[in-house]
């Protein structure tokens, strides 16, 4: 896998304060990757930075490998905080503008209008559009160069329920084209549900990064019931395999020891001539590992 | 250069106040320095006259002299364009799409040289039809058509093309630091109609300090752009006149044009653009 984004010790200071203190980050290709963190975590800066509109006050960024950033810039989509664009100009007119900076052609233009449902608008100009209007023409922007990496900045700001679904939808649709995204958000369902690498970031300092799927995954704890719970929880207390129980709330949350399975611990009650109601094997969220990484570092 | 001219053109070539300013430019420009004899014509009628000499006679529009008039009477709007100038600068940044080109793959360079490439096109245009209106006009009235005398005066009409452009870049300047249009705009204005001129005056011809200060004048900015082209009128009535734009002129111009540029390209060099 090539590399799309390298950061080294990169650090901003806006006078006595410090938005983004010695991070590191690699982005690879194909990678949906979120900057996660509270607002005022340093999110905005750091993509900033990186798209030269913020200069660092130290540390330095490679894309692709050390490509001039301003080609690297023309290959990359990016969709940040409000739209921006010529209000006396029309949707066509402003695309314009973008193929000319990204060296593209203006024969995708009709065709990415129509994906984001302006192209019956297309001959109206900007300031007559409205706000859900204004962010899909961010994004027909973004995309008029079909550019292999994306960045977002809390993409579902603002948007209504409708607006959040599509725009999760178009990121999915978008990754699954290979295409690198890197999104910056303090949604943890958001990133979730679309991203499949992350970084914690709190006060300008990296507290983790990893792939989603690690930190998900599943967890060794099982939750179990059955009609007869007393008589479950007095042959569980004998299975070889069981780490620690607690009831909770009419379930029984099994831990189990490692090379034992949901698998195991079913057949195991089956034996026992216990049928369960219930076998559900925990999965972690990400809401809860976020808590927990940040109280081991406060 | 022709990608970033051809961003600003893209950005311009429907923004119907570009159009309206730019056109009233290059009319009043038409009427103030090719409508002369009219001027004239309309101040016989009135009753004027120069010691006895009907005004119509003046021979303001004789090769080489019609280059030094025109282009002194040209400059007199050039206000207009730098209007122009301010709003493009400020739509940028008002719409933040300054910021927004450069995310987009823009330089921080290329964006100078597109605004860059907007003062030359505006100065070019602005001079082509001051040469081209200044010959016409000559060929009409000129008592001369020599072309030995055609092509003396031109250097003035070149001076005409750098005060647009020095002064354009004055406005670029002020556009970028006060992100207001109207409010530059009026700045501007302000400067380089009132205070400066008043400042100049003072320092050139209040009498208890005039004998110290009068040599400072000729390096405040305006007034170095517009001290390329002297008032051409008095070689009518005292034969006193400028006949070439001395070096020290051209570098006291110059040297305002590099501190401009040089400001421009340092100020958006260290700004962060915030969102």
């Amino acid at each position: 896998m090539s590399s799309v984004l390298k950061i080294r010790k990169l650090t901003k200071h806006f006078g006595k304060i410090t938005a983004v203190s010695q991070l590191d980050l690699t982005v690879e290709s194909g990678q949906v990757y979120g900057i996660l963190g509270p607002n005022g975590s340093g999110k905005t800066t750091t993509l900033g930075m990186i798209l030269e509109v913020v200069a660092p006050s130290s540390g330095d960024f490679e894309w692709f490998d050390g490509m001039d950033n301003v080609k690297a810039r023309q290959q990359i989509g990016s969709i940040l905080e409000t739209p921006c664009f010529y209000s006396y100009l029309t949707a066509v007119q402003n695309l314009r503008i973008v193929a000319h900076i990204k060296n593209c052609g203006t024969g995708n233009i009709d065709n990415i209008l129509r994906k984001v449902n302006l192209y019956e608008r297309r001959n109206d100009k900007f300031k007559t559009y409205s706000l859900g209007m204004k962010q899909r023409l961010s994004i027909a922007a973004a995309l008029l160069s079909n550019p292999p990496v994306l960045i977002l900045d809390e993409p579902t700001n603002g948007l209504d329920p409708e607006g959040i679904a599509e725009v999760r939808d178009l990121i999915k649709q978008i990754a699954a084209d290979g295409k690198t995204i890197i999104m910056a958000s303090h949604l943890l369902d958001e990133v979730q549900k679309v991203c499949t690498h992350f970084c914690i970031l709190r006060k300008g300092e990296k507290l983790h990064e990893g792939s989603v799927n690690d930190i998900l995954g599943e967890t060794n704890v099982v939750e179990i019931s059955a009609k007869d719970l007393d008589g479950l929880i007095s042959h569980i207390e004998s299975y070889v395999g069981m780490e620690k129980v607690t009831n909770e709330n009419g379930s029984l949350f099994v831990q189990l020891k490692d090379g034992h399975s949901s698998e195991d611990l079913n057949q195991f009650c089956f034996d026992k001539g216990i049928s369960l109601r219930k076998l559900l094997q925990q999965s972690r969220s990400l809401e809860q590992e976020f808590l927990k990484i940040l109280k081991e570092n406060d | 250069m022709i990608r970033a001219f051809t961003l600003e053109w893209l950005k311009l070539k429907h923004y119907r106040i570009f159009w309206v300013l730019f056109g009233i430019y290059l009319l009043a420009q038409l009427v103030i320095t090719n409508g002369g004899m009219f001027f004239l014509e309309w101040l016989r009628d009135l009753g004027a006259d120069f010691d006895g000499i009907d005004p119509t006679i003046i021979p303001i529009y004789d090769f080489p002299d019609i280059w030094q008039n025109t282009s002194y009477l040209g400059s007199f709007g050039k206000i207009l364009i730098a209007f122009i100038v301010i709003i493009s600068v400020n739509n940028d940044i008002s719409y933040n799409t300054m910021r927004q080109n450069i995310i987009d793959g823009v330089s921080k360079k290329e964006f100078i040289l597109s605004k860059f490439s907007l003062v030359l096109f505006l100065a070019f245009v602005c001079t082509a039809l001051l040469f081209i209106s200044g010959l016409v006009t000559g060929f009409i009235y000129s008592s001369v058509t020599d072309i030995k005398y055609i092509l003396d005066g031109l250097e003035f009409v070149f001076a005409y093309f750098y005060q647009l452009v020095v002064f354009s870049m004055l406005a670029f300047l002020v556009g970028l630091v006060i992100k207001k249009a109207g409010f530059a705009i009026v700045l501007l204005f302000f400067y380089s109609s009132f205070l400066e001129p008043i400042a100049t005056a003072i320092l050139q011809h209040a009498d208890p300090i005039k004998d110290q200060t009068e040599w400072l004048a000729k390096f405040f900015p305006v007034y170095s752009i517009n001290n390329l082209i002297h008032v051409p009128f008095l070689r009518y009535f005292f034969q006193e006149i400028q006949d070439t734009i001395l070096w020290h002129e051209w570098l006291i111009a110059t040297a305002w044009l590099g501190i401009f540029t040089y400001l421009i390209v340092f100020i958006l060099n260290k700004k962060d653009l915030k969102a």
